[in-house]
């Protein structure tokens, strides 16, 4: 009882701030929360003409989907594995290259290098898929046409699974680090430059001044990007994947991830129960490990947990 | 610590209360259902009890759903549509198109998403046999007579009964026929050229692709594309194997021995057959990354890069032909159709093209009010399949003509892909439709219905087995097809071993006896 | 140690221009391949694969789409209304729900991030989603269809959150607050001012969200006048290879042809263009020290 009392106390005193929130509020509500009735689809076979509370539950049928080929364990893996490499080198790559092009003294160089970094964001990746098929491809390829040119052997790149795990991390860098770069660069631009001055005075030279001053400035934003894609480490990068692999099944056992193997699956059977199936499976992982997450940073500084 | 496992609780439970105040939220404005979530949205407006007869007085608005994109000229058309149809039929037509991309995602949420939907197109290759199955489409057998009578005379009885999904009519099917069975294409200048055989089989086309290699190093002999089980593995159990249609889940019935289902996969045929595709790959014939190529077949033939295919329709040939002799107008094509090797000639199933009412439709007799109009009235149906007369189009000597080409003008023949209410006696041809119409006549003369494309499987005992088999598939059989595999039988023996794990026994079972039953139902027996 | 400190750092000026100007080579090039190709014929695409210079010059992609130029130039009408009128609205939204959350005398603040990242985490799916925007919302077919679901992400609440948190010191707001200011005014007087590095951040992104968004067009919009510039490229991008899957036995022939290679690539060009000349328009407010005027005044 006092518990409630405090909130409307709080609600009387803060009444400014909660206005302002409230817009927000509202639309996540409307947006997000009302339509997570549908995660009982997962649980029903669907049916087109009765209700959907009054359609048959059936338990975890519709998961079945996911272990039956006994690819699941595979699949959960090889999503996993891209994801923290996704995460672990993208963000050392960003994080670098910002720091380098904010260190940059000329400005009209740093002006241009940051619009060209930024470029790939904008390439999808079916035209990347294409690209990249130009490049690699047995007869016409740039690549065999340069070995073949030089006396070498041609290479057939889409028959060798492992090397596709390369290409697949070297496109996501290269497509997405000028994002994630972009929010580092307004991070450090947010940092006061009395705290720079401060260290020059004190005889820091540039490469310490930004392991001791930037790099730990960044922490928070960093934390940030972190609990976001680990939320949704069971997800995500479908096109990268779908684009570049299609329907090569050689390439699958080290780029299939849980979402092109969802995606083929209910092209097949169109059904709605077990494509919210794959969705709730996705959904409690990543629930799951972002509790823990955000409780082991809480420990370690509340400052920078999440919630 | 403490706090934080407060206010995660805190937000479970706020969210479960929102979940069951949004249950609550759908259904208040129907007490009589208990559980009622999104059951407005369901429920078919006259579920319970019958239907009211059509009132024409009221004023009403059909959704027609179409695939593909508007033409430019398409407001005209509307407007010229509705014009009639609020003075026939007090009634207004809006066209909507699903644009191709994700069609098969858009088709699902409109059927159950509980829109109001009046007329959607279905074909048998848009899941129009699930759907049916599943009951996502208004029964039309009661509606007919009272609704469109004429429409109902138009189509012929035996017509309807083809269309019946378990003893039900849904859709309203066309009755043009066409076909849309396979053949070899190949570049006719090039055979003349070096003196090529003509491809009639597998060992002639074999012998084409061998020498186009020989003489034309820098093309590719044949174009596959990244549907290799399309591409080379129906095709050849098309042509060679006489298989009554491309069944699923790796099985196999001949069209004259429709009742002996057998296991296709792991078969001697199959390996034979693997091994052949695998020998073409090894020469060349096509790509080692076929399973990657993003361009169309036909791009292929046209650019003169691949210089076959290997099963195509007559239609596509025939567009393909002139695409190409547009750029390159001493180039031309051959094409010797699948039936004439196998000796008969299925004309496309009724299935193929219609229009079915789905549950959700707020005016269903209006809807087929409308329908019969656009197929049984000559000025709806030309207005539709050819745009306004002068502006878009010209008749001829008794030919199409269409007014600039196709960047100029707003509506082109069959803008609005009106294949599904297409009426021969209204039908408009352009001039070089006429090899097709003589290669039709041939067909005509050893045609035999197609017996498979009718039957409608129900797969909601085996889904996941079905979605892992297709996994499998992709995973082990189609680099195979792709002769991307060096020791076939090993791949073979690997394929079918997990095939038969992802419960390829269970599913192909359950498959032969609904084939069997509905053999039985419509009378076909095995010969 | 003067002598030290300029040696060290000319090395990392060194270091510094050659990986940034190697990484701009790098992610320039297969954009130059695009536009390249763009200015090919579609022929020489399809037999020498795609080059960093034109070998069979060609505008035949741009004539395609210029011949009949309404339908770009009314999605180009309707992606820059959205991309307006969603970025606008919605970082207003977005800054006040970052201010407050990230107030440390906001008692209620871990609870509602929560209740705001917890979406990211569950989600019911896509045909619930669909029928509470066209069956109850009833935005299907409008602007609100293409706006509405992009309007906020977790994402860049929480990313504003900890922009003004680190651009603000607390003690900028206590003392406005002892001046007798009301929190909505500290909020556009004072914060808002000092965060403008981020809020040209937040801006941008969701800027390129909705310029980039052709979902919401999948999903919600029927009327070709309401396509949005992505989908419309999409569209044109993908209908070759849907048609491909298909199979030939549907025998579906496009009375507007099959759109070609060079015409996509053209399209592509087309569309990510003029978004790219909005980064650098945006990029003068990361010039470094802009917040510094502004907190000591």
């Amino acid at each position: 009882m006092p518990k409630k009392y405090g909130f409307v106390q709080e609600l009387i005193k803060n009444r400014t701030l909660f206005l302002m929130l409230l817009p927000v509020l509202a639309y996540f509500l409307v947006n997000n929360y009302v339509p997570m009735v549908g995660i009982y689809y997962a649980f029903v076979r669907f049916d087109f003409n009765t209700p959907l509370f009054r359609m048959d539950f059936i338990g975890l049928k519709n998961f079945e989907f996911l272990w039956r080929s006994g690819k699941l364990t595979e699949l959960t893996y090889n999503t996993i594995g891209y994801n923290l490499i996704f995460i672990g080198l993208g963000n050392a790559l960003s994080v670098t290259v910002a720091i380098l092009v904010s260190e940059v003294k000329s400005k009209w160089f740093k002006k241009i290098t940051q619009s060209v970094l930024f470029l790939p964001y904008f390439v999808s990746f079916v035209i990347l898929s294409v690209i990249v098929f130009n490049i690699f491809n047995f007869e016409h390829g740039v690549l065999n046409t340069v070995l073949k040119a030089l006396g070498a052997d041609p290479v057939d790149v889409y028959s060798k699974p492992k090397v596709w795990i390369l290409l697949i991390v070297v496109f996501y860098l290269w497509k997405s680090f000028g994002y994630s770069m972009v929010i580092y660069l307004a991070a450090i631009t947010g940092i006061g430059e009395d705290y720079y001055e401060a260290a020059k005075i004190d005889g820091a030279n540039t490469f310490q001044r930004a392991w001791h001053i930037t790099l730990p400035m960044l922490k928070n934003t960093f934390v940030i990007l972190l609990l976001f894609s680990l939320g949704t480490i069971m997800k995500g990068q479908f096109d990268l994947f779908y684009q570049m692999v299609g329907n090569n099944g050689l390439l699958y056992s080290t780029t299939d991830i849980l979402d092109t193997y969802v995606y083929r699956s209910l092209k097949v059977t169109f059904d709605m129960g077990m494509a919210t199936a794959a969705g709730v499976y996705q959904s409690l992982f990543g629930f799951t490990l972002i509790m823990v997450v955000n409780g082991i940073i809480r420990k370690i500084n509340k400052e920078y947990a999440l919630f | 610590m403490k706090h934080t496992i407060r206010a995660w609780r805190t937000g479970v439970v706020a969210a479960a209360v929102l979940l069951l105040a949004a249950c609550q939220g759908h259904g208040s404005g129907d007490a009589s259902l208990p559980s009622p979530s999104a059951s407005s949205a369901f429920t078919h407006p006259d579920a319970n009890g019958g239907r009211s007869a059509d009132d024409r007085s009221e004023h009403v608005d059909l959704q027609f759903y179409m695939l593909g994109s508007a033409p430019p000229d398409m407001p005209r058309i509307q407007s010229a549509i509705n014009e009639m149809t609020e003075a026939e039929l007090n009634a207004s037509v809006t066209f909507n198109f699903i644009a191709w991309t994700d069609y098969d995602l858009k088709y699902k949420q409109l059927l159950s998403s509980g829109q109001s939907v009046d007329l959607l197109f279905t074909a048998d290759w848009a899941q129009y046999q699930t759907y049916a199955k599943r009951g996502a489409f208004l029964p039309l057998d009661d509606l007919l007579p009272a609704a469109s009578p004429a429409l109902q005379r138009f189509v012929p009885q035996e017509t309807w009964d083809a269309v019946r999904i378990d003893g039900h009519i849904y859709t309203v099917p066309s009755t043009f026929k066409e076909y849309v069975t396979g053949g070899f294409v190949w570049r006719e200048d090039l055979r003349e050229k070096y003196g090529l055989p003509k491809p009639v089989d597998i060992a002639t086309f074999e012998a084409y692709l061998a020498g186009i290699k020989r003489h034309e190093p820098d093309m590719q002999p044949v174009a596959i594309g990244a549907e290799v089980q399309n591409a080379l593995a129906f095709s050849q159990l098309d042509v060679t194997r006489h298989s009554i249609g491309s069944m699923p889940y790796g099985l196999l019935a001949t069209y004259a021995n429709p009742a002996d289902v057998r296991s296709y996969w792991g078969s001697p045929e199959q390996l034979a057959d693997l091994k052949l595709f695998k020998r073409w790959s090894d020469l060349g014939y096509f790509s080692k990354n076929e399973l990657n190529t993003s361009e169309f077949n036909q791009d292929r033939i046209i650019d003169g890069s691949a210089a076959a295919m290997f099963g195509d329709n007559l239609i596509r040939y025939n567009e393909a032909l002139n695409n190409m002799q547009a750029a390159h107008p001493d180039w031309r094509l051959g094409y010797y159709p699948f039936p004439m090797a196998k000796g008969y000639a299925t004309p496309v199933h009724p299935t193929h093209n219609g229009f079915a009412i789905p549950k959700s439709a707020k005016h269903p007799e209006r809807a087929l009010a409308f329908y019969e109009k656009l197929v049984t009235d000559e000025r709806y149906n030309r207005l539709t399949e050819y745009g306004i007369e002068g502006v878009n189009y010209t008749i001829e000597d008794g030919y199409y003509r269409m007014i600039g080409d196709t960047s100029t003008n707003g509506f082109p023949r069959e803008a609005m892909n009106g294949w599904a209410w297409r009426n021969p006696e209204y039908m408009l041809f352009a001039p070089s439709y006429d090899e097709i119409r003589s290669t039709f006549r041939e067909l005509d003369r050893i045609q035999k219905p197609d017996i498979y494309t009718g039957f409608a499987e129900d797969d909601t005992a085996y889904q996941a087995e079905k979605a892992a088999l297709d996994q499998v598939q992709k995973l082990y059989l189609y680099p195979l097809l792709a002769g991307l595999v060096d020791d076939v039988d090993a791949g073979l023996a690997t394929f079918m071993k997990e095939a038969k794990e992802a419960g390829l026994d269970k599913v192909q079972a359950a498959y032969k006896k609904q084939w069997l039953a509905y053999l039985k139902e419509r009378g076909i027996a095995g010969s | 140690m003067k002598i030290k400190e300029d040696r060290s750092s000319v090395w990392f000026q060194l270091i510094a221009h050659a990986v940034v100007v190697a990484g701009s080579i790098l992610c320039i090039l297969p954009f130059l391949l695009i536009v390249s190709a763009s200015f090919t014929s579609n022929a020489s695409i399809i037999r020498d694969g795609y080059s960093l210079w034109p070998k069979d010059f060609s505008w035949e992609g741009y004539k395609v789409i210029f011949q009949v130029p309404d339908e770009v130039l009314r999605a180009y009408g309707v992606t820059s209304t959205v991309t307006v009128a969603g970025t606008a609205i919605g970082l207003l939204l977005m800054t006040m729900a970052g201010y407050v959350l990230q107030r440390k005398d906001f008692k209620y603040r871990n609870f509602f991030s929560f209740f705001i990242y917890f979406t990211t985490l569950f989600g019911g799916g896509l045909v619930p989603y669909y029928m509470l925007v066209n069956n109850y919302l009833k935005f299907t077919d409008s602007y609100y269809a293409l706006i509405w679901p992009s309007l906020m992400t977790p994402f860049l609440i929480i990313l504003m959150r900890s922009f003004i948190g680190s651009a603000v010191p607390d003690e900028v707001v206590e003392s406005a607050k002892i001046d007798g200011a009301g929190d909505f005014l500290i909020y556009w007087r004072i914060v808002m001012p000092l965060a403008v590095p981020g809020l040209a951040t937040i801006g941008l992104f969701l800027a390129l969200h909705y310029w980039n968004d052709w979902f919401s067009s999948a999903l919600f919009i029927n009327d070709t006048a309401k396509y949005q510039l992505q989908f419309y490229l999409y569209n044109i991008i993908n209908t070759s290879s849907f048609l491909t899957s298909i199979g030939a036995g549907a025998g579906i022939i496009l009375s507007e042809g099959i759109p070609s290679e060079t015409m996509k690539m053209s399209m592509a060009v087309v569309v990510t263009g003029p978004i790219l000349l909005l980064y650098p328009f945006v990029q003068r407010y990361f010039v470094k020290g802009l917040t510094i005027g502004a907190v000591k005044g």
